[in-house]
């Protein structure tokens, strides 16, 4: 199955004319075959990477109003993301699970850091949603982050993979800038400070449509200065990531795997320009390669390892799955406050059972219904319907594959939830099992283009080498970050799920868009596709105003 | 709610008839009396047995009438107790207008029983009608935990978390010490910063808002915030809230200018406003005739039943055996206290467990001693032939109650919940309460089977519905 299922029912000849028809006009002279489309009959076996049949450009289906199958909730307030469907509050245990969770998913725990970047998951997930930029150069970074790596994808040495710029201090006393890093403050090992303080500047592009209309974009410019304990490693790359919404996860992870693979295009042998990539990982808990499925780049194979990985690296809990503290060897200073936690070498700082609370709150979340269509009726809104069809049109739906089937979703791998303790196996979760979902995401790796460079300047621009004034900037171009991770490259990254986008600033109104935040509107974030996704973006350029409105608005109603 | 006599009489005729008022010798079948059981003389074991489920439904909306009533009676008498404090600022009016705050938890604490529900005070809307679950105004009554900071100054370290969820949401100093941002205060003010950042520790109305402006922080024995727990709440000196000139302070010794004592008053006095007027419309909408959600309450049937049950049950497992009890249990923190700075925990565990008895057996006992009775879920059980369910949920209640006691006991004699939940303390007597919801938990969902009702008809067309 390496078709794209979308066009599947029609021949290779077919699929390739109706893609240059698209971007340019149809007539293949090397074939000497007519142009005029013929549809054979009888038609090819007419299914999808699902099993189902196609879904086409102009047909919308009632139940794609149901984003989520059972797990849609009816809320599309600022509590959008954060509530829970029907099925959960309707069973006590359930219910009482989803509740708990909750509570640790925005509650402090005693023993975070000692390096760390927020208190608690709530902290990056604001209104469990998308976490924001700093306000300007000078505010420090509360829910985003930097990952780090060398040009070969290893970790620093002294700072590990993740930046984490604050000290416990800053979030278990009233004093929050105690916390923030200072030049070498920790390089004698007696003092704990965070371990930098990166920052953004932001150069304006600008550009216009073929019909002359204008735009800006903003490229962040990532700096890191004051560091605590001494340089990075040569050949230092940054990541930034800002923090994604969190519901919705508990679905994807229920798509079986082959349907995944069959998306699979390695090679881009469909000639459709577009060459989807599966990210396969080591999952921590079982030690065995599987598909990643979560985080930028589809690093992490189960959301109970997203979960357990945030704590980790970006609340300083430390759990069963990652069981060290955010200290690295050489971080002394950090190793010594570790020590003083009130839970400390094998015994983790969060329990098996709080962790499993935990995920199973993030995987029960509820799936924002559909905008855009009036139960009543049963009627989508002309502008939604014409959207859409341009979304299948321009082929966006080559890598935002709209809808997906789950499977059998299991329950934790950790043991059966009860209150006050796991017991046995845990039976699978029903709201999640076999529904039929539209999240707008193949899950696979995709190249979006750019590349980036790191320098040393000092604040007026200057070339350096070292000292309290040589900061670490790093320029890209595109959407690359230049960090390889587990099989992504600088330039890959995972098709992110839609669902729900049109709600990312009703739930946080500071939010914005892409993976560090740069896109302040839909639009934009649309405009800095490049790469594989080249030609469907100078497709949605090439659309009149109203139709890019009208295909804006469709995203907006996911 | 008693009926009257002619109505047993003639019903009794009735179930003669239907059936037969003999001993059938099944236990439960006529109860322990045997022929003087239920089905023999009505009332030898206090069910009539002709009690229906429209009683049963309105005794449950008599009761919450009865009890969002009596918190709305306290929560003026509260606001008439800091009016007191406020003006003259002793330590014999502070201890009053503490009295009155403890006081008020009473009744509210078993009003709990009736969220979980889609009822007014999770769903009524500014319009009067009823949307959905999170529309009403039970996080601007009772959120927790705080984020206190944004309220008024919070010490260096405590045992918790001061602050927001992300450092992003703090104000600039807080409320009552920032004249820049919020040169008045009053209730339009703080009711404007709840939630302020869409971040919901930044709770700044309610029981627990008060709660921190009468006790304060609960620094524990060495007043560092981070030492021993000891057995008493918050430490907040009378003199922040002096109006005598240069006497004002923001904790013991700090001097501060009088205008912060005069402005921590009025932040005092505000929201104490504002939970009488977020009670208000909750009681209103159940006021007995005439309010909107009594009387479609009470025509719901089945469906109305099931919203008993509901709050009986989601209660019982989520909100107080979970995140109440063991949650604070687990991560051993005073931040997930429900009463942290009163250490008035164990009322709270006390009170909500005793709303779901209460709901159970149609009793309440108003804050003026009168008590209402009437149908119960117990009754309409025996009714329906389920009197051994009818009778192991009753003694799965008690067994709560119990266990509950204990925790009050142990808190009024020295053991507050925060130092129960320490490792190595007395943590069993927890455990045995988060058990013993557990349990009753399992039976309240055997009564939903057996009562033919069920949960998931909830909430299909509320829209309409109330």
């Amino acid at each position: 199955m390496k078709n794209k299922s979308y066009f599947s029912n029609f021949s290779p000849f077919v699929i390739s004319c109706v893609v240059s028809m698209v971007l340019t006009a149809c007539g293949d002279s090397s074939t000497g075959e007519s142009p005029v489309p013929v549809i054979p009959a009888p038609p090819a076996p007419i299914v999808d990477h699902s099993g189902l049949t196609p879904l086409d450009g102009d047909t919308l289906a009632p139940e794609e109003y149901l984003a989520g199958g059972d797990a849609t909730i009816f809320v599309s307030n600022e509590d959008a993301f954060s509530t829970r469907p029907q099925m959960i509050a309707d069973d006590f245990q359930s219910d009482g699970f989803f509740t708990s969770g909750d509570h640790l998913f925005r509650t402090p725990d005693k023993d975070i850091g000692p390096l760390l970047s927020t208190g608690s998951c709530q902290g990056c997930h604001v209104n469990d949603g998308r976490g924001n930029v700093p306000a300007s150069s000078t505010a420090p970074m509360l829910s985003m982050l930097l990952k780090l790596g060398n040009d070969s994808g290893l970790p620093d040495p002294i700072y590990g993979d993740q930046l984490q710029p604050f000290a416990v201090q800053s979030f278990t006393t009233s004093d929050f800038n105690s916390g923030i890093s200072k030049h070498d403050g920790s390089v004698n090992g007696t003092e704990l400070y965070g371990e930098a303080f990166p920052f953004i500047e932001y150069e304006t592009i600008t550009g216009s449509y073929p019909d002359g209309t204008s735009y800006e974009l903003r490229n962040p410019v990532y700096k890191v200065k004051n560091l605590s304990f001494g340089p990075f490693m040569d050949n230092i790359r940054f990541s930034a990531r800002v923090a994604p919404q969190a519901f919705g996860v508990g679905l994807l992870e229920a798509i079986p795997t082959e349907n995944i693979q069959a998306l699979v295009d390695e090679n881009d042998s469909d000639n459709d320009g577009i060459s989807g990539r599966a990210s396969m990982a080591i999952d921590v808990f079982s030690g065995e390669t599987k598909l990643g499925r979560f985080a930028y780049k589809a690093q992490n194979t189960s959301v109970l390892q997203q979960v357990a990985g945030a704590y980790g690296g970006d609340i300083g809990i430390s759990t069963s799955l990652f069981p060290s503290e955010t200290c690295t060897v050489q971080q002394i200073a950090c190793q010594m406050i570790a020590s003083l936690e009130s839970k400390v070498d094998s015994e983790h700082d969060f329990a098996d059972k709080n962790l499993a609370l935990v995920e199973f709150y993030n995987r029960t979340l509820g799936v924002p219904v559909r905008r855009g269509y009036d139960e009543n009726t049963q009627t989508w809104d002309e502008d939604i319907i014409a959207g859409r069809k341009l979304f299948f049109d321009i082929q966006c739906v080559d890598c935002h594959t709209p809808r997906h089937i789950t499977g059998e979703a299991a329950g934790s791998v950790l043991g059966g939830l009860t209150l006050t303790g796991l017991e046995g196996k845990a039976e699978p979760i029903a709201m999640l099992s076999e529904q039929t979902v539209f999240p707008y995401t193949d899950l696979l790796l995709h190249d979006m283009g750019g590349s980036c460079a790191v320098t040393r300047e000092t604040t007026t621009g200057d070339s350096c080498s070292a000292g309290a004034e040589c900061m670490y900037v790093q320029r890209c171009e595109g959407l690359a970050d230049g960090l390889i991770q587990g099989n992504a490259s600088g330039t890959e990254w995972k098709t992110p799920a839609l669902w729900g986008i049109g709600l990312v600033q009703t739930v946080n109104a500071k939010a914005s868009f892409l993976h560090d935040g740069r896109a302040r509107t839909i639009e934009e974030a649309i405009l800095w596709h490049n790469g594989e996704a080249a030609s469907r973006k100078e497709a949605f350029m090439a659309l009149s105003k109203a139709q890019r409105q009208q295909l804006i608005n469709f995203v907006k109603s996911l | 709610m008693n009926l009257k006599l002619k109505e047993i009489s003639i019903a009794l005729l009735v179930a003669c008839s239907l059936t037969a008022c003999v001993d059938d010798g099944e236990d439960g079948q006529q109860g322990i009396a045997g022929k003087d059981g239920i089905a023999g003389t009505d009332g030898a074991n206090g069910v009539s047995a002709f009690v229906t489920r429209d009683d049963v439904l309105k005794t449950n909306a008599n009761i919450a009438y009865a009890a969002y009533s009596d918190s709305l009676i306290a929560a003026q008498s509260l606001r008439s107790a800091i009016t007191t404090f406020i003006t003259v600022p002793t330590e014999i009016n502070m201890q009053a207008a503490k009295k009155a705050w403890l006081d008020a938890r009473e009744p509210y604490g078993q009003t709990e029983v009736y969220r979980f529900r889609v009822g007014p005070i999770d769903a009524l809307k500014d319009d009067g009608t009823l949307g959905e679950e999170g529309d009403g105004p039970e996080g601007k009554i009772n959120a927790w935990p705080l984020g206190e900071a944004i309220i008024d100054y919070v010490a260096v370290e405590v045992d918790g978390d001061s602050g927001p969820e992300s450092p992003a949401n703090s104000l600039t100093n807080n409320i009552i010490a920032n004249t820049t941002d919020f040169p008045t205060i009053n209730a339009m003010t703080i009711a404007n910063a709840f939630e302020y950042g869409e971040d919901e520790r930044n709770v700044t109305t309610g029981y627990h808002a008060i709660e921190f402006l009468l006790w304060g922080q609960d620094l524990n024995e060495d007043l560092s915030g981070a030492g021993d727990r000891d057995s008493s709440g918050g430490q907040r000196p009378v003199t922040d809230y002096a109006n005598t000139v240069g006497a004002c302070t923001s904790g013991a010794g700090n001097i501060v200018t009088d205008n912060i004592c005069t402005r921590r008053g009025q932040y005092l006095a505000a929201v104490a406003d504002l939970l009488i007027q977020d009670l208000e419309p909750i009681v209103k909408a159940w006021e007995p005739a005439t309010g909107t959600h009594y009387t479609s309450f009470i025509a719901g049937g089945n469906e109305s039943l099931a919203k008993v049950l509901e709050g009986m049950g989601r209660l019982s497992f989520g909100e107080l055996a979970g995140e109440r009890i063991n949650i604070a249990l687990t991560t051993d923190s005073q931040e997930d206290e429900h009463s942290c700075f009163s250490d008035n925990t164990h009322r709270d565990i006390f009170l909500n467990a005793k709303g779901v008895q209460n709901s159970y057996n149609a009793k309440y006992t108003r804050i003026d001693g009168e008590e209402i009775s009437g149908a119960s879920v117990y009754d309409l059980l025996v009714v329906g032939g389920h009197h051994e369910l009818a009778n192991t949920l009753r003694g799965s209640l008690e067994a709560t109650m119990a266990a509950a006691a204990v925790i009050d006991t142990k808190a009024k004699t020295g053991t507050p919940f925060d130092v129960l939940i320490q490792e190595g303390i007395e943590q069993a007597n927890v455990v045995a309460i988060i058990d013993a919801l557990v349990q009753q938990t399992d039976e309240i969902e055997q009564a939903i089977d057996a009562l033919g009702v069920t949960t998931s008809d909830l909430r299909q067309d509320t829209e309409e519905d109330i």
